[in-house]
């Protein structure tokens, strides 16, 4: 889509000093973007809950009390969204996608998972791309509880995957057979979405 | 209804004029001019040499009388991509990539009648104006009031126009309400648009009133729901809302 | 919508007017004056009118009066998606 090339117009910078750390096409930014797809839900944390469900032996269910009490960890991750704004160093305190799925069996046709969140949200990402430390479910960012903005009170983070994986104001996780895709990744969105591979739109 | 030109084009910059600090009106020259109607706005692209690419739109501040032309007023943000290039490196002579007139919902022309309230905060106003400077240029008698949200009087756009507009025409009238700061002496409304303040401003028009509410987001949530709260009809309130800029 | 439950999230939310550039890509008309029927509540209101989410991976036009999604636009550098399922009817005026 070309354009009349604007007199004194650069766009965006990429500050050489990170350069390496910009996956291709992205640019640095400082602050926190706010984005969403709809208002921000306010699940009063009484009536929260988080379940692993679809292809589990028996599906399981955290009250937020419950969730409180699991072991988490703090993640330094660099965060990259499909918007091309990334954000470097993000700290998170959340628990573990592996110590979720200690609580759950998954059937072995169950390779795929769903996200699923407050206000209609989903997102699927492949199950052995949320173990091995590869995914999170966070309450905290630095030494505050998430706000609601932001995804709050908990959310998904797939830190090497596009931002929009990273469901916020999630409930669940559904285990399924097929890699279905989710609210974007019907819509033209990449069903897999690297950065690193700019895995932006299907077909990329 | 004419099919407005949906291709983009490209704009000469005649003038630029500093309204307030934070905003000034750009005057484009367009090969393809088409007439717009009051309330309607412009989209703007600017390419980097790179080919990156970004857009937004801008109401229309100038009447489709003005046969030729768009003013485009615009406040200048300072974490934004567009508003600091126009301000701070366009120049007269220079080209403006625009594509419009666009959106046919926001509009308000003579021939829709009045009487006619006009709800603007900070650069709400801009389509606003349009809609007055359209109603002068066709010397329309209807009734018409606007009632004009901003921090500080040094960030009120316009105001000598709309306070010479209001001396000339006895059918038109302007309130002003600053929410940080008025100036002295001010015997006027000092606060947030609210229901009580909207009940007075209102209250010679009654429930006939064509109201067109423009602005922040939140500003334009709170009024069109105490409008509708008052008891006036959802069909006549439109609105526009333009995001998180602050009043 | 709740204006206790204000926030940035609902400070950067516009309407259809903010997105009438890209529907007239879609639908090569201005669309901020049809019609929408929200499938979820029967609520009829000008695409002008509605909630529109665009700080976001697409833009997202909600229902004013249930905030149920009636449709969503993503343009990608080949193609324009559009879904409106959430509409049970979209009136263009004549």
């Amino acid at each position: 889509m070309a354009g009349l090339i604007s007199r004194g117009f650069l766009g965006r910078r990429r500050p050489a000093e990170v350069e390496n750390r910009l996956p291709p096409g992205q640019y640095l930014v400082t602050d926190w973007p706010v984005l969403s797809a709809g208002p921000t839900p306010h699940t009063p944390l009484d009536k929260w809950s988080f379940t692993m469900d679809g292809l589990v032996r028996k599906p399981v269910t955290w009250s937020w009390d419950d969730f409180q009490k699991l072991p988490t960890q703090t993640y330094t991750v660099d965060i990259s969204c499909v918007t091309k704004w990334t954000k470097l160093d993000m700290t998170w305190l959340g628990v573990s996608v592996d110590t979720l799925l200690e609580a759950v069996q998954v059937e072995p046709t169950g390779k795929y998972v769903m996200a699923y969140s407050d206000g209609g949200y989903t997102t699927n990402v492949p199950l052995d791309e949320m173990t091995k430390g590869q995914a999170f479910v966070a309450y905290q960012f630095g030494d505050k509880p998430l706000e609601p903005v932001h995804g709050g009170p908990a959310r998904l983070v797939v830190p090497h995957l596009y931002f929009w994986k990273s469901a916020k104001w999630i409930r669940g996780l559904r285990f399924m057979e097929e890699n279905e895709p989710g609210f974007w990744e019907q819509l033209g969105y990449h069903i897999h979405g690297d950065p690193w591979k700019e895995e932006r739109y299907s077909g990329d | 209804m004419a099919q407005p030109v949906l291709e983009w084009q490209a704009g000469t910059v005649t003038e630029i004029r500093p309204e307030t600090r934070q905003t000034k009106s750009f005057t484009l020259a367009l090969p393809k001019w088409m007439a717009h109607r009051a309330g309607m706005h412009y989209d703007v692209r600017l390419t980097a040499p790179d080919g990156y690419q970004t857009e937004r739109s801008y109401s229309v501040a100038s009447a489709p009388e003005r046969v030729g032309l768009v003013e485009l007023t615009v406040e200048r943000i300072e974490a934004g991509e567009v508003s600091p290039y126009l301000h701070d490196v366009l120049v007269t002579g220079d080209q403006l990539e625009v594509r419009g007139p666009i959106g046919g919902y926001f509009v308000w022309e003579v021939a829709r009648g009045g009487p006619l309230l006009l709800i603007g905060g900070g650069s709400g106003v801009v389509p606003l104006m349009a809609m007055l400077r359209h109603r002068a240029a066709q010397h329309a008698t209807l009734p018409a009031r606007i009632l004009y949200s901003t921090r500080t009087p040094d960030d009120v756009i316009y105001r000598q126009e709309l306070d010479a507009l209001a001396a000339g025409d006895r059918g038109f009238e302007a309130f002003f309400t600053f929410t940080r700061q008025a100036p002295p002496g001010w015997t006027g409304y000092r606060r947030r648009i609210d229901a009580a303040m909207l009940g007075e401003v209102i209250k010679p028009f009654g429930t006939q009133a064509r109201i067109y509410v423009c602005g922040p987001t939140l500003l334009v949530e709170a009024v069109a729901t105490a409008l509708v709260q008052m008891g006036l009809p959802i069909e006549q309130i439109r609105t526009e809302r333009f995001g998180p800029t602050g009043v | 919508m709740n204006m206790d439950d204000a926030d940035m999230n609902t400070a950067l939310m516009v309407d259809g007017n903010a997105v009438a550039g890209q529907l007239m890509d879609v639908f090569g008309r201005d669309m901020t004056m049809a019609v929408a029927r929200c499938a979820g509540c029967a609520r009829e209101a000008e695409m002008g009118a509605l909630m529109a989410f665009t700080h976001s991976p697409g833009v997202v036009l909600r229902c004013p009066a249930c905030q149920a999604a009636i449709a969503r636009i993503v343009e990608t550098p080949s193609a324009i998606y559009i879904e409106a399922r959430g509409a049970t009817f979209l009136r263009l005026p004549r």
